[in-house]
């Protein structure tokens, strides 16, 4: 099945038994279908990176979450895992919103590891977006550009505000 | 768990190249490894030292038609406690420092790590690149006082469309190979004048001018003889 053959249109959570449900739309025919894929042993205690590379890594679902970012797999997973938690939905939310966010001022080595991974795979999103590789009619291994600075803008602020030490 | 040796970096490989280590440094997510893996591509395959957390990739390439070959370590995520372990800077002959171009943070930090780094290797060539340029096209019209102000060569690069970063790794490895090839001369060549001066100096002098000897100039070693002249004077 080609990629082009369907269109994912939502995407959700299943909570008790914990799964991931998406809908999706067959071209050729015009139907919805609806696809569930069970998080087995999943418990308030598994880790959610892992869980979510099980997923994607699963011949079975695979042409269908090969349209959802990880990201987005992970925070439904962490959604899911948040409720066994015994977490509110609101506050499962408004955590997930901050794990989503990229916040130029934050320092990245302070996080916990679950974070960082979320962070990463948000921005993988970004590298994916311009990524040119091997293949693509504009790849060149060995890519040279020089850039010209006029001094019209400095760092924006960067080197500002420095508290940075002499040494 | 599979066990690898620790490299030498002083000794030639068995092939008679010449051996360089070259070690990334910056933030969490700033693309170090993405960098690496732009650069190797197919070649990417990591080795994993067992002791450490730490990843490293060879790299086998020419310089001045002699053959060389490239260790890049890469930090397997110990920058998020803030400090390397010290193994991570031995015998390096190269530094690049990466910082993200769409987080200011990264760019501040890199003070402390070039601080770190120094304190381990206080002459090794240092490079410092500005990652993720495809994410934000005004940032190469910036201008960057860190890298100036420690007179470093300075990269735009991007891991994702590519560009710069072969060039990058490539200015890197020659100067990795010269400081190696330079160092190990004026070590010669420091080595013979305190092989005079230990005729006249104590034992304990001896050891540590022994010690130095077998990394380039300037290293970790140095810090241990801090640490001993504490108790001398």
């Amino acid at each position: 099945m080609g990629d082009e053959e369907y269109e994912v249109k939502k995407c959700g959570v299943r909570f008790n038994p914990p799964a991931i449900v998406i809908t999706y739309l067959v071209k050729s025919t015009s139907k919805l279908h609806r696809r569930t894929m069970p998080l087995r042993n999943f418990t308030a205690n598994s880790k959610v990176d892992k869980a979510a590379e099980e997923l994607r890594t699963n011949p079975r679902h695979l042409k269908y979450l090969s349209r959802i970012t990880k990201a987005q797999l992970e925070r439904l997973i962490t959604i899911i895992r948040d409720k066994l938690d015994g977490m509110s939905l609101a506050d499962s939310l408004a955590r997930n919103d901050r794990m989503d966010q990229i916040d130029p001022e934050e320092d990245l080595n302070k996080v916990d590891e679950e974070t960082l991974k979320r962070k990463k795979a948000v921005m993988d999103i970004e590298f994916e977006k311009h990524r040119i590789k091997p293949g693509d009619p504009s790849f060149q291994y060995d890519i040279s550009v020089d850039f010209e600075q006029n001094g019209e803008i400095e760092a924006a602020g960067w080197d500002s505000d420095s508290s940075e030490g002499e040494f | 768990m599979a066990k690898t040796v620790d490299p030498d970096y002083d000794k030639d490989g068995t092939d008679g190249e010449t051996k360089v280590k070259i070690i990334g440094l910056g933030d969490s997510a700033v693309g170090k490894s993405k960098l690496v893996e732009r650069f190797l591509m197919d070649g990417y395959k990591p080795q994993q030292l067992s002791t450490y957390a730490l990843t490293l990739f060879n790299y086998k390439t020419q310089v001045n038609d002699s053959k060389v070959s490239v260790d890049f370590w890469d930090t397997a995520g110990q920058e998020r406690f803030n400090n390397m372990h010290p193994s991570y800077y031995h015998q390096a002959h190269a530094c690049i420092l990466v910082f993200d171009a769409t987080r200011k943070v990264t760019y501040k930090n890199l003070t402390n790590w070039l601080k770190e780094l120094r304190e381990y290797r206080p002459e090794i060539p240092v490079f410092c690149c500005c990652n993720k340029i495809d994410a934000d096209p005004n940032v190469t019209k910036k201008v960057f006082g860190f890298p100036k102000k420690h007179n470093m060569p300075f990269y735009y690069v991007s891991a994702s469309d590519g560009r710069n970063v072969v060039r990058m790794f490539k200015d890197c490895i020659k100067a990795a190979v010269s400081y190696k090839n330079n160092s190990t001369d004026f070590m010669d060549e420091i080595m013979r004048e305190l092989e005079n001066y230990d005729l006249e100096s104590d034992r304990k002098d001896k050891d540590e001018v022994f010690d130095s000897g077998t990394d380039s100039l300037g290293n970790s070693s140095e810090k241990e003889e801090n640490k001993k002249s504490g108790d001398d004077s």
